[in-house]
């Protein structure tokens, strides 16, 4: 189950999502057109790494695989450039995460395939304290 | 002469320091495991279980490199016995997640010195111009047999160094240090098992002590330092007694070793240990001011540096979060998180 | 708009729920002869299966061809249709298009769904697959997930509150009692709603729709065969599908279903009709928050009313335009691929005056929107009686 992960691990590490040539938005996850003006001019940018909770929601009955770590936050973070990130949020007390909270990305163990499998790391957010 | 020495001197240049949110009283500990009472600290810093050494270490790199103002490494090296993966290194992990590629990179063991032995070598690379800065890491989730004496300790944390050439940026010059190793075996783990095994008061004198005091007292002797020339002292520390045991029988001073003894509110963070010690130390340190660090890994060995801060030391002041306010900022987990945490549940 | 008119000729279905001792072919073949039993006139030309997960929930694929052999119809054309939720109402869309165009001039189309088979995480790993893998699934994301952050997100932008949300299951699980078909016969208080378990926060258990089988199916046909014919049959008098920016947290306005939208704004105009006059509306509510948005996007609620005017009663039975009137996704039940065929079943019932206890009077234009994902696919039908 590794390959599929190992091809975006960029995206995983370091939030590589898209930025327009055309017009500068910028977008994670990264798209094929901008989404703004349409233009198909679209490079790899490295993503700011900290914005703020839009919505979220606590998730207590998981994907297999993340079974062990329910109850979690999951939630739409807004980044400093506009782009929109669908993250866990973990190591946060529950009465800071809220909407319009401030969270900084971090890179956590997303899941572990079995006991000799491969361990695939990805994009957390923490609430900034 | 044992002084390793590299002829053009390589400096610090940034520095990252991670621990991770929750920590265990050890008061916890007691009372599962002995009715009550607690352990030698009082708390140990434990990883969320999406943590390992792999992410803490990425945490602490790029804070490190955010400090260092550094665009290519030369060297990623990780120490680490916590590594995630048997075969596969962690280092390339962190390099990948740094977005370094023309790199050297390899994860080091000794037991708890790995960090140190780190520095060591991107220092060795860097002073012989083979590489313009590297990256050294001593990082650990430090696992202890549930009920064992180590549980009390074993913790998880430690801190990252970019170590590039003596310039402007530089904040602190490593002038000079000195190794010593034997072979005793005070505390090992064979492959496949799960937690490592001691030999109790074996570790202390012949082990702890005896090698501390050699690389220690060789770097003294060859530098024609004295204790009085350092305003800081940093001592691996396995438990809140033996650096103070062993920094007392080297003739330094309280003063000299509490800005660097984090190990009564963190625990033992293995690799991490002396490294997390030493960023504390920077964490205040002025130009000019000399520091001592010596490390230890059983198996076993002892390396011992002198450090001098430079002016550049100043220009990092508020860049990362310091080490103070890192371990002020926790939240405390009972036995049973714990558990669940660090997968002590056999299933 | 296309040349021919198109009919619901006849129609079939399976009780939703539990189907142990059945296999997907099983309750497909259970629809499709009930639906090929009511018009025995009308042979398909070709034949549309609605489903979201046979690979995973059945092990089987090809479900098209399948479906076509076991009717006795080898040497149809047969094609499964896949559109997550909303496969179901594609499938129709797709029939309706090909007969109006003049292309062909009947079809079956059956919904099916095999999903008990499935351990429950399995089945929340296969509804999921209707989002990203690289970017929803992998952050542990569940479907009802996405709709828990898109409920917080409405209670909070438009101060819905919580018994206002619960008012659409609880109107579901009222419309249900008496439906035969329905998986959960039993009516329900907001307190039921507001107690029950915690799946994804703000929304609980009865928030969501249940998982079950089940199987739906029409037999469509175009003007020439549906002459003379016409007593008990519906007309499908517009069908439209858009597709909306794939998730949800990657659009504007999260709260807009722009998906629903449009293709119902384009089906109304299509259908020449303003959406005061629709009578009936079988709205796709597989968490209480999409049905809200649903009746918003469509215009029947205003923005941030949907909710409000379920609990005002505005969606009764015997109000101007009941909604799920046999129970909705929430007590009806939602077997995915196959929920916008058991909804145009259900106006096709209402339209031709065999909806039981459940009939409403005087209905004259039914609608039913079928949703894949969080509003990324929407499957828009209008339906009016034969003439």
């Amino acid at each position: 189950m590794a390959i599929e992960y190992w091809r975006n691990r960029d995206r995983y590490y370091r939030l590589i999502g898209s930025r327009c040539q055309n017009c500068g938005d910028e977008f994670f996850p990264p798209v094929y057109r901008c989404r703004g003006c349409g233009s198909e001019k679209i490079v790899d940018k490295e993503m700011p790494k900290s914005g703020k909770i839009v919505t979220y929601t606590r998730l207590h009955e998981p994907l297999p695989g993340f079974e062990a770590q329910a109850p979690f936050y999951l939630a739409v973070v807004e980044l400093k450039n506009g782009a929109r990130v669908l993250s866990q949020v973990v190591d946060s007390p529950d009465e800071s995460v809220k909407t319009g909270a401030r969270v900084k990305a971090t890179v956590r163990r997303m899941k572990v395939d079995g006991e000799s499998g491969q361990i695939i790391y990805g994009y957390k957010f923490v609430v900034d304290r | 002469m044992h002084l390793m020495q590299s002829k053009e001197r390589a400096a610090i240049r940034g520095y990252g320091a991670y621990l991770p949110y929750y920590r265990l009283p050890t008061t916890e500990i007691a009372r599962v495991w002995k009715g009550g009472g607690s352990g030698p600290n009082v708390e140990k810093a434990v990883a969320s279980m999406d943590e390992d050494t792999v992410t803490m270490a990425l945490e602490a790199a790029r804070l490190a490199m955010k400090m260092s103002e550094t665009k290519e490494l030369g060297a990623v090296f990780v120490g680490t016995e916590s590594k995630p993966y048997a075969v596969k290194p962690t280092s390339t992990i962190v390099a990948q997640a740094l977005g370094q590629h023309h790199t050297l990179a390899a994860d080091l063991e000794f037991a708890c010195k790995a960090g140190t032995e780190a520095i060591q070598v991107i220092t060795g690379l860097v002073g012989s111009g083979m590489i313009d800065a590297g990256l050294a890491i001593g990082m650990d989730t430090a696992q202890g047999r549930p009920g064992d004496d180590l549980e009390y300790t074993a913790a998880s944390g430690g801190a990252a160094y970019v170590i590039g050439r003596k310039d402007k940026k530089a904040i602190g010059v490593i002038d000079c240090s000195t190794s010593f190793v034997s072979d005793t075996g005070d505390f090992w783990r064979r492959a496949h098992e799960r937690y490592p095994r001691h030999l109790s008061r074996f570790t202390g004198e012949p082990a702890y002590f005896y090698h501390i005091e050699n690389s220690v007292r060789t770097l003294f002797k060859e530098t024609g330092h004295v204790p009085s020339d350092f305003k800081y002292a940093v001592f691996h520390q396995p438990n809140p007694r033996f650096p103070v045991e062993v920094a007392t029988r080297l003739g330094f001073t309280m003063e000299q070793i509490k800005t660097g003894l984090l190990n009564p509110t963190i625990g033992n963070t293995y690799a991490g240990s002396s490294p997390i010690g030493l960023a504390a130390v920077l964490d205040e340190a002025s130009p000019g001011d000399k520091i001592l660090l010596a490390s230890f890994g059983s198996g076993a060995g002892s390396d011992a540096f002198c450090i001098e801060v430079t002016d550049g030391i100043t220009r990092t002041r508020g860049v990362n979060p310091t080490v103070k306010s890192i371990m002020s900022r926790t939240s405390k987990i009972d036995y049973s998180t714990y558990s669940k945490f660090r997968d002590k549940l056999q299933k | 708009m296309g040349k021919s008119k198109v009919y619901i000729a006849s129609a079939g279905l399976t009780k939703v729920g539990d189907h142990w001792s059945k296999s997907i072919l099983d309750l497909s073949v259970e629809a499709a002869r009930g639906a090929i039993k009511g018009a025995p006139k009308v042979k398909p030309e070709h034949i549309f299966v609605g489903n979201m997960f046979s690979a995973v929930g059945s092990s089987q694929e090809h479900l098209g061809a399948m479906v076509a052999s076991a009717l006795g119809l080898a040497g149809t054309p047969a094609f499964k249709v896949e559109s997550a939720c909303s496969s179901g109402g594609s499938a129709v869309n797709l029939a309706t298009s090909l007969i109006r165009s003049g292309a062909i001039e009947s079809a079956l189309v059956v919904g099916v769904e095999k999903m008990r088979d499935l351990e429950p995480e399995e089945t929340s790993k296969a509804l999921a697959m209707a989002e990203s893998a690289d970017y929803t699934q992998f952050v542990g994301a569940t479907f009802a997930a996405l709709n828990g952050l898109l409920a917080r997100y409405y209670m909070e932008h438009l101060g819905v509150s919580r018994d206002e949300l619960s008012s659409i299951p609880v109107l579901d699980h009222k419309n249900a009692v008496t439906a035969e078909h329905a998986q959960f016969r039993k009516a329900i208080s907001p307190e039921v709603v507001s107690r029950s378990s915690m799946v994804a926060d703000p929304l609980r258990l009865f928030d969501c729709a249940p998982v079950g089988d089940g199987a739906a199916a029409v037999l469509l046909t175009g003007e020439r065969r549906a002459a003379g014919s016409k007593r008990r049959m519906a007309e499908v008098l517009a069908s439209r599908v858009a597709t909306a920016e794939f998730s949800v947290y990657e659009r504007k306005d999260m709260l807009e279903f722009g998906a629903t939208k449009s293709a119902f704004g384009k089906a109304m105009s299509d259908a020449g009709l303003s959406p005061k006059k629709v009578s009936l509306a079988e709205v796709h509510d597989a968490f209480s928050v999409v049905g809200a948005l649903s009746l918003e996007a469509m215009g029947f609620s205003k923005r941030g009313m949907g909710a409000r005017d379920a609990k005002e009663g505005k969606y009764d039975q015997g109000s101007s335009m009941p909604i799920n009137t046999f129970g909705g996704l929430k007590a009806r039940g939602h077997p995915v691929g196959a929920t916008g065929v058991y909804q145009v079943v259900e106006a096709f019932m209402q339209l031709t005056g065999q909806a039981g206890l459940n009939q409403v009077e005087g209905v004259e234009y039914a609608v039913t929107q079928n949703v894949g994902g969080v509003d990324t696919t929407s499957a828009i039908q209008v339906l009016g009686r034969a003439s």
